[in-house]
């Protein structure tokens, strides 16, 4: 400790500048670390508040999946030995038609056995619509609001509300404003009450419930009434306790969790490479200081201390800095998130709060100390290892002995080889993996000696340029290596994985339009929702024959599409007509014989399931799929695998008439409309909206309009890529300035020389940008290299534990072309101060600098 | 203020440089001296007496707390860093104790440097140098880095760089201070020769006494005040 404050304090004072740009490293790890993983938390916790405040005093819920089930399931539930009481529910998020307030969830409940589980308290209404059930069947128009919607849109006891729903907007009363409590701020506060048998007519139920909440008698447990409840009702339900939809959301998000968590994980390498960085520099500049501390009695072990002191308590400020951060930045990537997961999964999100966790925060410190203390582990050896006496000798150790290139060189023809023995042998996911990791290795290991020979190979370039200016700023680079090295690989490594996730943008745009061009041909679609992904509304199937009546159009498709859960796994159910869809819009399978595929899906006697549901729940071709459904297990073999993009988890396609016998259920998310030849859209178009126009809700996309959303999905997605540019730039930035103010320090004497011979303030300047341009370029030029590897590793992990979808390799050419300007654009601003400092203070004492 | 005669080529009057810190130290007090065009001037005195302030002052490396530095007519005083450093570019060659030859640049690359600083097109910066480096009989160490070059040779090449635009004045602070004896003396009489040859206006910081008598004349300092100013009749003059 005393060292700390006699040796390390003054120097921190000195170098305030390279002291903040070194734990600027930490602080951006961190922050990105803390700002994903609480937006992600905060994600996740609204959404299981939500569930929990719903839940009330609820101890099990019945459901299956998103498909709902038929009314009949409430009897024998309740006909249960263990079953205290057990009500039905509806859950449906609506439109509000009110402007920048978004969704409304709306809870559709039967008054008679609901108050014994969710607490009703009306601040202001007519308290019969809670006291006497009937008056809420007498009145389907009735709605009651929780306080926080209705003060927040002055809506009072006997206010009128539009809400979107199946048959078009309708007016609903209403009747109470219920008092704040855990249930009302479920979703934000956005939540409304209706009659649960409304709620069937209004959001296209049938004759069906999303799921029943139940208590269990007392003096039995929850596991004595899942198993009595499993039984009676049969494979096809899932019964657990609310929080089991807390941990199915999470699992329809681990895609999205999984390039959160190698996002995170890069940043924090990142900025260790920065604290590295700045640690070698200050080792090899303290030098004399650290001989002096050695001629003192200062022990190796106590020398290295004294820079992992230093590291630990850079890491601690850092990470303080950067939970700060992270916290503030959480707010903006959930908002982001919640946009995401509305628009691709379905779920309607509403994350208000950021939900901190402590054990989070504690862990993002102790990361960022640690971190910080393993980066500067190398340097402090070193440190210790400083001979008194050679330790006047500057600029020794600036260059890479012979013996050490020969090392990494040697190293790194090892390690790769290791690295690709395990990737021909990558069957085992370990091997796999660890081929990977030595692969980054080996790219760490030998960018130091291909800085050098690029720097050296720059030379000439340079020099043509500028010959003093240019000369000097290569030779700059190729005299300190190690000045110069880590900025380039930071500055590589986070390149690396901007031009993965470029690449695996790019080649799933083009996957993905290869599968709209196939499989989305229809001229129109016509859906309940305006949000295509939004399954809680849904047309009857009558509506199919009134649409195909309609002058202009050929031929109609039904589709129903739901959420199952299938092995642990939440994965998308497709119910089509197989043998229409077979006739427009035929696909080739991976796996299987087109012609065999279709006639037995369209028989029922088989399933076609898509590539990434096989690869992720490694399924083969003739593979016998059990699917539990209401009415029964699906058991039925897999007669084709084909591509597909309906959802991340995969996608199972049966024909209609299975998922109707199975889940009884015939009503329709999609209409696919095809036009006869010669008619046109526009027309056909307002024909349709013209039919249904106060009957019912009806959207009309085109094929064009669709495919547009479907790629707006898409670019959200990949939103993260923006996020690693931005940590690419800041990454370039932070540690050109760390090399340019160091370089500037060691180069103070051939600095002042140079303007005392006649170099003018601007001819310096012009040698520092050189220098910063050449780093820039550097880390451009091996980023790019190793980027073009990293894709390889990054795609097939996307397909083998992601997603599961086996994308084509594609370079993003168009990524890495923006990338140049915009890596030397941050390299120059990042050269504008120490070029600067570079042209001002004494010539004299520049000189004289030793 | 004396008369800056045209035959004047460098003037100080009344210059004071003091640095600020802790404790303020006045390295120069009230100096006025004029030196003619042509002339071969020693400056001595003990350490810290103020000879290096002095050089630097004349050479426009720093600017004086009060009066007036003039080079060729011109008054330093005023002008912009970039100003001054034109000054140095187009009059003045200086050749320092420590040589002070970029560590990663050839002889030749060393001696163009000012050169290519002024933008003149590489053939004749090529030229030039090599007219130089042949000047100081080191033509044969052309492509030699400064760490394969002995400490005689260096001097060499930062004498030929200080020359390389045939300056009319040349500033030289302890040309010798780091060479051995016999190497100084070499030193020393390739500056005499260049001296006779070019007739540049030639000032010589020194603590060596041989050294200073060898020049035309001496002002000796102390403590940052001209104490002695001493003109010799040169054998043959």
């Amino acid at each position: 400790m005393i060292l700390l404050r006699l040796i390390s304090w003054p120097y921190f004072r000195r170098h305030v500048l390279r002291t903040i740009l070194t734990t600027a490293g930490i602080v951006l790890g961190v922050a990105v670390f803390v700002g994903m993983h609480t937006a992600n938390q905060s994600v996740l916790y609204a959404f299981t508040r939500t569930v929990d405040r719903i839940a009330g005093k609820t101890e099990l819920q019945v459901n299956a999946g998103e498909t709902g089930f038929d009314e009949d399931v409430l009897d024998k539930v309740q006909s249960a030995s263990t079953v205290r009481v057990a009500v039905p529910v509806i859950e449906a998020v609506v439109d509000t038609n009110i402007a920048a307030e978004g969704h409304l969830l709306v809870l559709g409940i039967d008054m008679t056995g609901d108050r014994s589980l969710r607490d009703y308290d009306l601040e202001s209404g007519d308290e019969s619509v809670i006291d006497d059930p009937l008056v809420f069947l007498a009145q389907p128009d009735s709605i009651i609001l929780a306080k926080e919607f209705a003060d927040k849109h002055q809506f009072a006891t006997g206010s009128r509300v539009t809400l979107g729903t199946v048959e078009g907007d309708k007016q609903f009363t209403v009747r109470g404003v219920m008092k704040s409590s855990g249930l009302t701020s479920a979703f934000g506060g956005n939540l409304a009450i209706m009659d649960i048998y409304a709620a069937q007519k209004m959001f296209g139920r049938g004759r069906k419930f999303d799921r029943i909440d139940l208590t269990v008698k007392p003096g039995h447990t929850l596991a004595e009434g899942q198993r009595e409840l499993t039984a009676l009702l049969g494979p096809g339900f899932q019964i657990e306790p609310p929080s089991g939809r807390g941990q199915q959301f999470e699992a329809m998000l681990a895609a999205y969790s999984m390039m959160v968590n190698i996002s995170s994980a890069f940043a924090l390498f990142i900025g260790m490479f920065i604290i590295y960085n700045s640690f070698a520099i200050a080792v090899t500049q303290r030098r004399s200081e650290i001989g002096i501390l050695r001629a003192l009695g200062a022990t190796r072990r106590q020398i290295r201390w004294l820079f992992l002191g230093e590291s630990a308590v850079t890491g601690l400020v850092g990470s303080v800095g950067g939970v700060l951060f992270g916290v503030l930045i959480a707010r903006g990537i959930a908002a982001s998130i919640g946009t995401l997961i509305s628009d691709v999964y379905g779920v309607a999100q509403h994350t208000d709060e950021i939900a901190n966790s402590p054990a989070l925060l504690l862990l993002a410190l102790a990361i960022g100390i640690v971190t910080s203390m393993i980066a500067a582990a190398i340097p402090a050896r070193n440190a210790a290892r400083v001979d008194p006496v050679q330790a006047l000798q500057k600029g020794k150790y600036q260059v890479l002995s012979a013996g050490e290139s020969r090392l990494r060189a040697v190293l790194g023809v090892v390690v790769g080889a290791v690295s690709l023995v395990c990737l021909s042998n990558g069957g085992s996911r370990p091997v796999f993996y660890t081929g990977y990791a030595l692969a980054i290795l080996v790219a760490l290991l030998v960018s130091p000696l291909l800085s050098l020979a690029l720097a050296k190979a720059l030379r000439p370039v340079l020099k043509a340029i500028r010959p003093v200016e240019g000369a000097l700023a290569a030779d700059s680079l190729i005299q300190a290596p190690r000045r110069t090295s880590a900025s380039v690989a930071a500055l590589m490594l986070s390149l690396a994985l901007v031009v993965a996730f470029a690449g695996i943008a790019r080649a799933s745009y083009d996957s993905i339009i290869d599968w709209m061009n196939t499989a989305l041909n229809p001229d129109l679609f016509v859906t309940p929702s305006q949000s295509i992904v939004v399954r809680t509304i849904r047309f009857p199937a009558e509506m199919g024959p009134q649409l195909s009546s309609i002058p202009g159009i050929e031929r109609v498709q039904m589709v129903r599409d739901a959420r199952i859960v299938f092995r642990r796994t939440p994965v998308m159910v497709v119910a089509v007509e197989v043998n229409s869809i077979a006739r427009t819009a035929r696909r080739e399978p991976v796996a299987g014989n087109a012609d065999e595929m279709y006639k037995r899906t369209a028989a029922g006697e088989g399933l076609m399931v898509s590539d990434n549901l096989a690869q992720l729940q490694h399924l083969r071709l003739g593979e016998t799929l059990e699917i539990p459904a209401p009415n029964g297990v699906i058991r039925l073999p897999i007669v084709g695998i084909i591509v597909d993009y309906s959802d991340q988890q995969g996608t199972i396609l049966m024909d209609r008439s299975v998922f109707k016998r199975f889940w009884n259920d015939d009503t329709v998310n999609v209409f696919r409309v095809y036009l006869t030849p010669g008619a046109q859209v526009p027309e056909v178009r307002q024909r349709i909206l013209e039919k249904f126009a106060g009957q019912r809700q009806v959207f009309v996309f085109t094929n064009n309009e669709l495919r547009r959303y479907i790629l707006q999905i898409t670019d959200q997605w990949f939103g993260l890529t923006s996020v690693q540019i931005a940590v690419a730039v800041l990454v370039a930035i932070l540690g050109i300035v760390n090399t340019l103010t160091v370089s500037i320090t060691d180069r103070r004497r051939e600095l002042g020389v140079l303007q005392a011979v006649g170099g003018l303030h601007g001819q310096i300047r012009r040698t520092i940008w050189l220098e910063a341009l050449s780093i820039g370029a550097l880390g451009l030029a091996l980023g790019f290299v190793l980027g073009a590897i990293n894709l390889y590793y990054i795609l097939q992990i996307v397909h083998r534990d992601i997603v599961g979808t086996r994308l084509d390799y594609e370079f993003p050419f168009n990524t890495v072309l923006a990338l140049v300007p915009t890596i030397l654009g941050a390299a120059f601003v990042a050269a504008i101060w120490p070029a600067e400092s570079a042209v001002h203070g004494s010539l004299v004492e520049a000189l004289e600098y030793e | 203020m004396p008369a800056v005669a045209d035959a004047t080529m460098i003037a100080l009057d009344r210059v004071t440089r003091q640095f600020a810190g802790k404790r303020d130290v006045i390295a120069l007090a009230d100096v006025t001296l004029s030196i003619p065009r042509g002339e071969m001037v020693s400056i001595i005195g003990p350490s810290g007496s103020g000879k290096s302030t002095l050089l630097n002052l004349i050479g426009g490396l720093d600017r004086p707390t009060s009066g007036d530095v003039f080079v060729d007519g011109a008054a330093l005083g005023g002008l912009t860093d970039d100003e001054l450093t034109r000054v140095r570019r187009d009059k003045i060659g200086f050749i320092f104790q420590f040589f002070n030859l970029l560590p990663t640049l050839t002889s030749l690359e060393n001696v163009g440097l000012p050169l290519h600083l002024r933008g003149w097109p590489r053939r004749k910066v090529d030229d030039r140098a090599r007219e130089l480096l042949d000047l100081v009989q080191l033509a044969h160490r052309l492509h030699h880095l400064p760490d394969e070059l002995s400490g005689g040779e260096r001097q060499r090449v930062a004498i030929a760089r200080a020359l390389s635009i045939y300056p009319p004045i040349l500033l030289a602070d302890e040309p010798t201070g780091n060479l051995d004896t016999h190497t100084g003396e070499e030193i020393l009489s390739l500056i005499r020769d260049l001296h006779a040859r070019l007739g540049s206006t030639v000032v010589i910081v020194t603590h060596d006494m041989n050294v200073a008598n060898s020049c035309e004349r001496t002002i000796a300092l102390r403590d940052g005040r001209l104490v002695q100013d001493v003109r010799r009749i040169q054998a043959g003059a």
